[in-house]
């Protein structure tokens, strides 16, 4: 089973999203492979030495290749979290959130005071 | 001799101070020879320090998202995806094969992983960082060797490093690192990701250059330009200080137009009081009191609370601090808490719930220590006043505020426990006052009912971090729903609109003491939607009452009107720009 997706995360398929993709990758039975759109070569999916290696930026198109009995779902999982926009680094890039613990979360008892 | 050290903007910052070189990173020991290493003793040792460095990441996860910010803690799961790579995990397997023990086993592998990023050139080389950060934690776990500390530098520091981790970078605190800069890194390397969300000036990627700076020299970095200046002139050396610093505003604030407006700060650990009178703070508008019961055996007594927060209150003899009863969550509990592990503890027995029911003991406590404590205050808008009326001036109002409310009921509950502690106090004939009383506004029930909550208290105070969660059904916890957990999404603020005229119109003062509140971007529209104090982390007080004063109520309200009618968080951000 094979798909062609679009990456959508404005930092492309490094760190954070490159975590959630290798990490949904290990959610399911099937192998699964990327690789760029248009060339012959894939590698492992579970790999996040791989799928970082491969420099994967926004608007990059990838192959995704899978393999088992949940392969349709696979793709389906993967190519969810590579088309979801995802927040964080370029929200810290324009200034993002001030400095600071001010926040009103439920410290966890047992973590660390901030 | 001044000297000139171009570089790359991390932060649009700019601030002076002395050197002090970081070295990351641990040496490695000559090896043994291989015929002594037992190849599966040293495999174990490897996956134990796994299983260590996992729960650190964690661990640093958590203390990042409250330091500064979800988005920035999620690094730490990008680290972990590098430690359960099954190819750097095979060659771990290859190297200790070859007859190297564990650590060397580790840092062959990891050295090989970061050498293929680098080589892929660009934003992926700016990842061989993390594989080497990677390689120092595994590394270090290994040796034993305890972490660098980064946490005791003295004031006025500026830190030179080869690099930063994102761990290095997220302890360190704003008020003593005057600057960064680094040999490697760039733009979108974590740490200056992160050294930005906390404000701090920096420069990356300066080169070797960097390398020929002595340590105790004068530095300066200017974060907007990206320059490092070595022993800089008069000149430079003011106009780098004076920078992007915002000055302490010692004074009490109001908008352009003349509304006073409180601004006070977030207190959520022990060097935090101190930290809030220096920046200027009126007070404290959340007291996490969580802090005085974590990292022990056993709960603090009722005489060491009091101690706690009459010191608190000492501190600010004019203003008022709020002391959030405790908060705790079921997720993980304190160890001398029987709580058991719940399913989705952020919709379970917490805050109030608890001390309500399994934690009634110890909200008895608390409440009888706050109690004690309030009667040291002026007095100033006390419900009700002991008969003693030996007040001591010099110490500042306390405030009682009740966490994760939900219904009319449980406020009502817990002031009735507040009502009979105190009148056990007075039968026992110790000095106290019944505090001043408000409710955290953090479930969508809650503003809901803000008008009924509000005839009860004397203040309402809006946690927007969960009530944001909680509006949106968006964890925080969740990269997934990241989009989503934004107090600019209309529904937030058509909640923060209803709870601060809701209060209003039950005559109860309307504060604010989540993330929201120290965002000077959002302080119009805030003081627009009615909110009479901005409770903030205590570096970011003294440009929210920057905010304060620069903003004008009347057109405010215009804006928040505006905002209110909006039906997308863009609309939102518009009229927040001043396009919409």
């Amino acid at each position: 089973m094979e798909r062609t997706v679009t990456v959508v995360p404005e930092a492309g398929l490094h760190a954070r999203p490159a975590a959630a993709f290798v990490r949904t990758a290990n959610e399911f039975d099937a192998t699964v492979e990327i690789g760029r759109a248009g060339a012959a070569e894939t590698v492992d999916a579970r790999s996040m030495l791989s799928v970082t290696a491969l420099g994967v930026e926004h608007g990059d198109e990838v192959r995704l290749v899978a393999e088992g009995d949940d392969a349709g779902a696979a793709l389906d999982a993967l190519e969810a979290v590579l088309s979801t926009p995802e927040e964080g680094e370029a929200d810290a890039d324009d200034g993002g959130t001030p400095p600071g613990d001010g926040d009103d979360e439920s410290v966890s008892a047992g973590g660390e005071p901030s | 001799m001044s000297d000139e050290l171009g570089g790359t903007s991390a932060t649009p910052f700019s601030g002076v101070g002395t050197a002090v070189w970081y070295e990351a990173g641990v040496d490695l020991p000559e090896p043994p020879d291989p015929d002594d290493v037992d190849p599966a003793a040293e495999r174990e040792r490897v996956a134990a320090t796994r299983e260590e460095a996992r729960e650190q990441l964690r661990t640093e996860r958590d203390r990042t998202a409250e330091r500064v910010g979800a988005a920035e803690a999620a690094i730490f799961e990008a680290h972990e995806g590098f430690l359960d790579d099954p190819r750097i995990a095979d060659w771990i397997d290859d190297a200790i094969d070859d007859g190297l023990p564990a650590p060397h086993a580790v840092d062959r592998a990891y050295a090989d992983a970061a050498a293929e990023l680098e080589a892929a050139g660009g934003r992926t080389a700016e990842r061989a960082d993390d594989l080497r950060d990677l390689r120092d934690r595994l590394v270090g776990i290994l040796l034993d060797a305890a972490a660098a500390r980064l946490d005791d530098l003295p004031g006025g520091t500026v830190l030179l490093a080869e690099r930063l981790s994102p761990s290095d970078t997220a302890g360190l605190d704003p008020e003593v690192v005057a600057g960064l800069a680094t040999v490697t890194g760039g733009a979108t390397s974590h740490a200056a990701i992160v050294a930005r969300s906390l404000g701090i000036p920096a420069v990356v990627g300066v080169g070797e250059a960097l390398r020929a700076v002595e340590a105790g020299a004068t530095v300066g970095v200017d974060g907007g330009a990206g320059t490092v200046f070595v022993d800089p002139d008069d000149a430079t050396r003011e106009r780098l200080a004076g920078g992007d610093a915002v000055a302490v505003i010692d004074r009490a604030v109001a908008t352009a137009d003349g509304r006073p407006v409180e601004v006070v700060a977030n207190v959520g650990g022990p060097g935090d009081v101190d930290r809030a009178v220096e920046r200027g703070s009126d007070g404290v508008g959340l007291f996490r009191s969580e802090f005085l019961f974590q990292g022990r055996e056993r709960p603090p007594d009722e005489d060491e609370q009091y101690a706690a927060y009459r010191e608190a209150a000492a501190a600010f003899p004019d203003g008022r601090v709020v002391v959030r009863t405790l908060d705790v969550g079921g997720d993980k509990p304190l160890p001398y808490l029987d709580a058991p592990e719940e399913r989705d503890p952020f919709l379970g027995v917490r805050g109030v719930r608890r001390s309500l029911g399994p934690d009634a003991d110890l909200f008895e406590t608390q409440l009888r220590a706050l109690c004690r404590a309030a009667a040291d205050g002026d007095g100033d808008g006390d419900r009700d006043a002991d008969s003693d009326g030996d007040r001591d001036s010099d110490v500042g109002d306390l405030a009682v505020m009740i966490p994760m409310v939900a219904t009319v009921e449980e406020l009502d509950a817990a002031l009735a426990r507040l009502d009979s502690v105190a009148d056990d106090l007075a039968d026992e004939g110790v000095a106290h006052a019944v505090p001043e009383t408000g409710v955290m506004i953090e479930t969508p029930s809650a503003a809901f009912v803000a008008g009924a909550l509000a005839e009860r208290v004397s203040f309402l105070s809006v946690g927007t971090n969960d009530l944001t969660q909680y509006v949106m059904a968006a964890s925080r916890e969740n990269a997934g729903v990241a989009d989503l957990n934004h107090p600019t999404h209309p529904g937030v603020v058509r909640a923060v609109a209803r709870t601060a005229e809701a209060g209003h119109d039950a005559g109860a003062r309307v504060a604010m003491c989540g993330e929201a509140a120290g965002d000077p971007r959002l302080a119009p529209l805030l003081v627009g939607l009615g909110i009479d104090e901005f409770s903030a982390a205590p570096p970011s007080v003294p440009r929210v009452k920057a905010a304060i004063e620069d903003v004008d109520a009347a057109a405010a309200e215009r804006l928040a009107e505006r905002a209110l009618a909006a039906e997308t968080r863009a609309e939102v951000e518009a009229v927040l720009d001043g396009d919409g």
